[in-house]
């Protein structure tokens, strides 16, 4: 990755921070986009597993300091999934949209899952139907957007590397 | 690597909640503060434009009951000054609601909700608080219909209020606005009259009684005839806004109703008096109250209690009488007594040294 495509993706990657604070609050869903996913994957998928979880570690820390409550358990989520996602881009990386966006889908549910586990704040039905039905709604929108995000960002910040 | 990041998330999650909230706080108030604000103020956007719609209902609804309460107070008014009208007139009138249509040739007829079983007689006047409406043309049992002033065969033999000029009243068929105007016809050369000078009814004729107000002069209408004048007149009454009106019968108006509408002035003009009188009231009420306390203020200034802690006394204006025949004179050495009405000057303590 040349300096020019390093600083496109700085740039997509802020971009995509600062939607997560700004538009996610707007639109207020119960399956709400979750942009912050999506950046952390565009990092796993080029960088090295070590760096993409100590990314991931430190967006989660980040993201959890605003939720004082669960605080340490977006960062095990996203230093898991990144760690994951960068470990096995090659599988999923290929020239198939649609593989992309299952890579997507199953980076943002399992997060959810790693954070839902983490947290311990729900239990029993609570903790089913947001496992079962609000994530992977939350994951399907998610990916759909990634999948957006990945189409449009491709020219700019090329290929992940193989 | 994994296994470092693993670990120090499982330490956040087990540290204790108050160290959790103060390093949560700690990242909020440094690295994490543009996103909070940029939370906060989406969050705020979002309420915002949640509540558009809410805040522009209620500001809908007052507007529409301010817009009503307008409506009422106006119409309130306009009742009151019927009643007024209609305790002046005494007796022989029909008070009657006016329907208005909206269909062609409804600006020159107005229906009655009055009609014969209720005492309305054709040529009866229909007048209002404003002044004249029209005539009653036709009458049914329980309903009739009056021509009003615009219809093109309204006439009203009319006089200026202080009966120095007479003329005929038409409708005036100018184009546009000016359609809804009225014209007075025949008034002699030598009678010029003021914009602003009211016309009202003659009483010649038989229909209309004398005195009630027809409009106001305009100005004056250019025409070829050298014998007379014409003015344009703005009519009184608007029919649009005559809702309840008052049916004058022919035998009220025999008797003359010109008192009603000249109490109805007197009633008018004692309000503004009186409302000059208030004003006036008030003006020397604020005129006095700026007096006693600029006096207040002064006394204020003044020393009660001089150097020496004894207190002052007010100054007695004490009249002192000169003995009879003798010049005012006084002993070397004594204080000389001042003259009658002034006031004395109380003697100053010596002032204490420490």
């Amino acid at each position: 990755m040349n300096a020019a495509r390093g600083l496109w993706f700085a740039l997509v990657f802020l971009a995509l921070v600062v939607l997560h604070y700004t538009l996610r609050p707007v639109l207020d869903w119960r399956a709400s986009i979750d942009f912050l996913a999506i950046a952390v994957l565009l990092v796993a998928v080029r960088a090295r597993p070590g760096v993409a979880t100590v990314v991931g570690f430190t967006v989660g820390i980040i993201s959890d300091s605003m939720t004082p409550g669960a605080f340490g358990a977006g960062a095990l989520a996203f230093s898991v999934v990144a760690y994951a996602a960068s470990s096995l881009k090659a599988a999923f990386f290929a020239d198939n949209i649609a593989l992309n966006a299952v890579f997507v889908f199953l980076g943002k549910w399992v997060g959810d899952l790693v954070f839902l586990a983490a947290e311990h704040r729900l239990g029993g039905s609570e903790f089913l139907a947001q496992a079962l039905l609000w994530s992977p709604l939350a994951a399907a929108v998610t990916a759909v957007v990634g999948l957006a995000v990945l189409v449009l960002v491709r020219p700019v910040v090329g290929t992940p590397r193989g | 690597m994994l296994v470092a990041c693993v670990l120090l998330s499982l330490v956040a999650l087990v540290l204790p909640a108050p160290l959790r909230t103060s390093i949560a706080g700690g990242l909020r108030g440094t690295v994490v503060v543009p996103l909070a604000e940029l939370q906060e103020r989406a969050e705020v956007s979002r309420r915002a434009v949640l509540l558009y719609d809410a805040s522009l209902r209620v500001a809908d609804s007052v507007r529409l009951q301010a817009s009503q309460a307008e409506v009422v107070a106006a119409e309130n008014d306009r009742l009151r000054r019927l009643l007024g009208l209609g305790a002046a007139l005494k007796w022989g009138f029909v008070p009657a609601e006016a329907l208005h249509g909206r269909g062609l040739g409804d600006d020159y007829t107005m229906t009655l909700a009055v009609g014969r079983n209720e005492g309305v007689e054709p040529f009866s006047a229909v007048v209002a608080p404003e002044g004249l409406v029209g005539m009653i043309e036709a009458v049914d049992a329980r309903s009739s219909v009056a021509i009003v002033w615009p219809h093109p065969d309204f006439r009203v033999s009319a006089m200026s209020a202080d009966g120095t000029a007479f003329g005929i009243v038409y409708p005036h068929l100018g184009p546009g606005a000016t359609r809804f105007l009225l014209e007075l016809r025949g008034v002699a050369f030598r009678n010029e009259l003021r914009p602003g000078t009211l016309i009202v009814s003659a009483g010649l004729g038989g229909v209309y009684p004398k005195g009630i107000p027809v409009g106001t002069v305009i100005s004056e209408l250019r025409t070829a005839e050298a014998w007379a004048r014409n003015y344009l007149l703005r009519p009184a009454v608007r029919p649009a806004d005559a809702t309840t009106v008052l049916v004058v019968q022919p035998r009220r108006s025999k008797e003359g109703v010109s008192s009603a509408w000249q109490t109805a002035v007197d009633s008018a003009l004692s309000q503004v008096v009186a409302a000059g009188d208030s004003l006036a009231k008030r003006h020397a009420d604020s005129l006095a109250t700026v007096e006693r306390l600029r006096l207040d203020s002064l006394q204020a200034l003044q020393p009660r209690v001089d150097s020496t802690g004894m207190p002052v006394k007010p100054p007695v204006a004490a009249p002192v009488r000169p003995p009879v025949g003798a010049p005012a004179k006084t002993p070397a050495g004594s204080p000389a007594k001042p003259p009658a009405g002034a006031a004395v000057k109380p003697p100053v303590a010596p002032r204490a040294t420490p």
